[in-house]
């Protein structure tokens, strides 16, 4: 059986052209592009090119202010921290409820370490109240850190908006945001309408690039100190000898999420919209957390089924081939439901059994038709098991 | 994390999930023991009914002959309840000798569990527990008094010291006894306390303050205190109030004939947060126009260093 690979939000295929370029890099051209010799001369231009690469699909803006990472995670780290000690005079900073852990966790890390942290919280929808973001803005406001897109449920924020507001109230305060999930699903230009973002993070794995490197956009001028010491590489600012592979995979990768935006958001939307049609026609009592947000990643699909759990789903759907993720905290490591269904307050009888399914480029008809075909009817067998589902009448019972 | 449950656990769930025959899912209609452990809120509960023969004369000789549950939680929950009713039905135990099946043998049955999910097997023999003490109650039977290590109260009534998982003292207590929890991550394992919001670990009476308790004190740590808040930076009041009196008197009616209006969000210092609704909201640029007149209307009337921020 062909696995339905529909967990693109937690990693993605390589792509083929992805690799094909990353090959000389692993084999023949293996330099330290550090390296004086003519050898290493094309692994150090492979570097420079990529740089260029990746600075034209962000809106063609300098390649200098691109510093390439190890993760997305790094990113947050060196972005969050690198402008907290480049500011030890402001101690106030602002993040949300619904970040990716990588921010969320420095949030409270920050919390404990002196500064004032803002959680802003979300609405049912998943979305922010801009009169509360308006009132968090602060004299001693240092960072705001919200992401362009939220990785459980799909649910984007305004953050050229977002900026805008934070500039105006004060030019010095650096504004940051989480575009893991966003790129390649929404235009990112940070010349146009986000030209008041200052710090932008992403990871290669999100976008079909290998998993282990990543990107940090500095833009000229911001107030920010390298996070990573102990080279001289990216200029001072991510020491450690460059993943010459990796990053030339990276800047292919980004070229073709940008080609690949018009299919996100037409062919793939049209793919998660009609499973998500389908989907509530045959399955009683299930919330699709997002659905009423002005704007939602076309490839995320995040249901929330009444009465059941979701590990058991997802294992249930493991065994039909089909790869998807949860919510669910039996899957999470923890002992809690995902915080984002949390913060939205999804309904306690249905925070339990949430799926996540998210699709790709490489995901198609036939894909939704087989989810759509196994389903319905998983749900309704763990539901037989269920103390809290009338089986007769077909409805929750608590 | 992939799933590594045993064989023996994904066969019980798989089997139940199919429904296969043999398998215990369900409800027993009048039953002669009913035991219900966990909560929808906490993401696992087990209804758990039984059914005995009566012996014609002496209930404490009732043999359990059928064993029924309905659960929500995950896979190893649906496997540890199959165990549960398995275990029973085989063995013709009475439901006082039932009594001995012990989270371990539900464990050692399913061939291990991994250890977060301990608790699927805790709440099993909870759920049991509580079957039984209903048949006692229905059929007479003082289990107070045949099994006084057994007399737990009402549990439910104590003080929470887990409110993300809603776990009361009195049964922490008598759980951390009886599994020899040793530890904060002990505890949430087997019973799901402390494993959310974690505020109860090191609490007043807390998580860590019952352990030391139970089994003497250890060195912990210095609590950590939160930093101080310190208060918001207020506009200053007169000004915020001319602000208001301008729009008012001047700036909504101006917008109400351009079939638009103004609400003020916020004012920091000479800062004017505010929406412009209506006709303003056709492009951008007549935004940024409609944005100007109302800035330059607040200057003028008020402070010329006043900027207005569109929100
Ligand atoms: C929104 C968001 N930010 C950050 C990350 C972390 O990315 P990485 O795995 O490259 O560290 C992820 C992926 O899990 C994500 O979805």
């Amino acid at each position: 059986m062909k696995n339905v690979y529909v967990d693109n939000n937690a990693t993605t295929a390589i792509a083929p052209e992805v690799l094909a370029v990353m090959q000389p890099y692993l084999t023949s051209d293996y330099f330290n592009p550090s390296s004086m010799y003519d050898a290493a001369r094309s692994s150090a231009e492979a570097i420079e090119s990529a740089r260029r690469t990746v600075a034209r699909c962000l809106g063609d803006i300098d390649p200098d202010q691109i510093i390439f990472t190890g993760s997305a995670t790094e990113s947050n780290n060196a972005a969050l921290f690198g402008t907290v000690q480049a500011n030890p005079k402001r101690g106030h900073v602002i993040t949300t409820t619904i970040e990716h852990p990588s921010v969320l966790e420095i949030g409270k890390e920050l919390e404990r370490r002196g500064q004032e942290v803002t959680f802003l919280s979300v609405d049912r929808n998943g979305e922010l109240v801009l009169d509360d973001y308006v009132r968090a803005l602060r004299s001693d406001t240092l960072v705001v850190s919200i992401m362009m897109a939220n990785n459980e449920t799909g649910v984007c924020y305004p953050v050229a908006e977002l900026a805008r507001i934070a500039k105006e109230t004060d030019a010095e305060i650096v504004v940051h945001t989480d575009a893991t999930q966003a790129l390649g699903k929404l235009p990112v230009d940070l010349q146009d309408d986000l030209q008041h973002v200052d710090l932008l993070s992403f990871s290669g794995h999100k976008i079909h690039a290998p998993k282990g490197v990543g990107c940090l956009f500095v833009r000229r001028g911001t107030r920010w100190r390298p996070f990573m010491l102990g080279g001289h590489q990216e200029k001072g600012r991510r020491a450690g000898t460059e993943n010459v592979p990796y990053i030339v995979g990276l800047a292919k990768a980004c070229e073709l999420a940008i080609a690949g935006v018009p299919d996100e958001q037409g062919r793939v939307r049209n793919l998660r919209d009609r499973l998500q049609k389908a989907l509530i026609e045959r399955i009683p009592a299930v919330e699709v957390n997002g659905k009423e947000a002005a704007v939602r990643l076309p490839n995320t699909l995040n249901l929330a089924f009444h009465g059941i759990e979701g590990e058991a789903i997802l294992f249930e759907l493991s065994r039909h081939g089909i790869c998807a993720s949860s919510g669910s905290a039996c899957t999470s490591g923890t002992l809690d439901p995902s915080h984002v269904l949390k913060a939205m307050q999804v309904p306690f009888t249905a925070i339990h059994g949430s799926v996540r399914i998210s699709l790709s480029r490489y995901n198609n008809q036939e894909d939704i038709e087989r989810i759509i075909e196994v389903l319905p009817d998983i749900i309704a067998r763990l539901r037989k098991l269920s103390p809290y589902w009338n089986d007769e009448r077909n409805c929750l019972e608590i | 994390m992939p799933w590594n449950y045993s064989d023996k656990v994904l066969k019980l769930f798989m089997d139940a999930v199919k429904g296969e025959t043999g398998t215990h899912m369900g409800e027993l209609e009048n039953p002669d023991g009913f035991g219900e452990h966990g909560s929808i809120v906490c993401g696992d509960t087990l209804r758990f009914t039984f059914r005995v023969e009566r012996h014609p004369t002496d209930p404490t000789r009732d043999i359990i002959t059928q064993a029924r549950y309905l659960t929500f939680g995950c896979t190893s929950a649906i496997a540890a309840s199959e165990a549960l009713c398995i275990l029973l039905e085989e063995q013709g135990k009475t439901p006082i000798e039932a009594l001995q099946v012990s989270n371990q043998d539900l464990i050692d049955f399913l061939d291990g569990l991994p250890e977060q999910k301990i608790h699927c097997s805790v709440m099993g023999a909870e759920a049991l527990q509580k079957a039984v003490a209903d048949w006692a109650s229905k059929r007479g039977v003082d289990l107070a008094e045949l099994l006084p290590e057994l007399a737990h109260g009402d549990e439910d009534e104590g003080r929470t010291v887990c409110n993300c998982f809603s776990v009361t003292e009195p049964y922490l207590r008598r759980k951390i006894k009886e599994l020899g929890l040793q530890s904060i991550a002990e505890i949430t394992n087997a019973l799901k306390a402390g494993g959310g919001c974690t505020v109860c670990h090191h609490a007043p009476g807390g998580l860590q303050d019952l352990l030391d308790e139970i089994w003497g004190v250890k060195p912990v740590g210095q609590v950590e205190v939160a930093a101080p808040h310190t208060g918001e930076q207020l506009s200053p009041y007169r000004l915020g109030q001319q602000i208001e009196t301008a729009i008012e008197a001047v700036v909504r009616p101006l917008l109400q004939d351009e079939d638009g209006d103004i609400e003020l969000v916020d004012i920091k210092g000479h800062k004017i947060y505010c929406r412009l609704i209506g006709a303003a909201n056709q492009s951008d640029a007549a935004d940024q126009t409609f944005k100007l007149l109302v800035e330059q209307q607040l200057k003028d009337q008020v402070d010329d260093r006043l900027q207005v921020i569109a929100v």
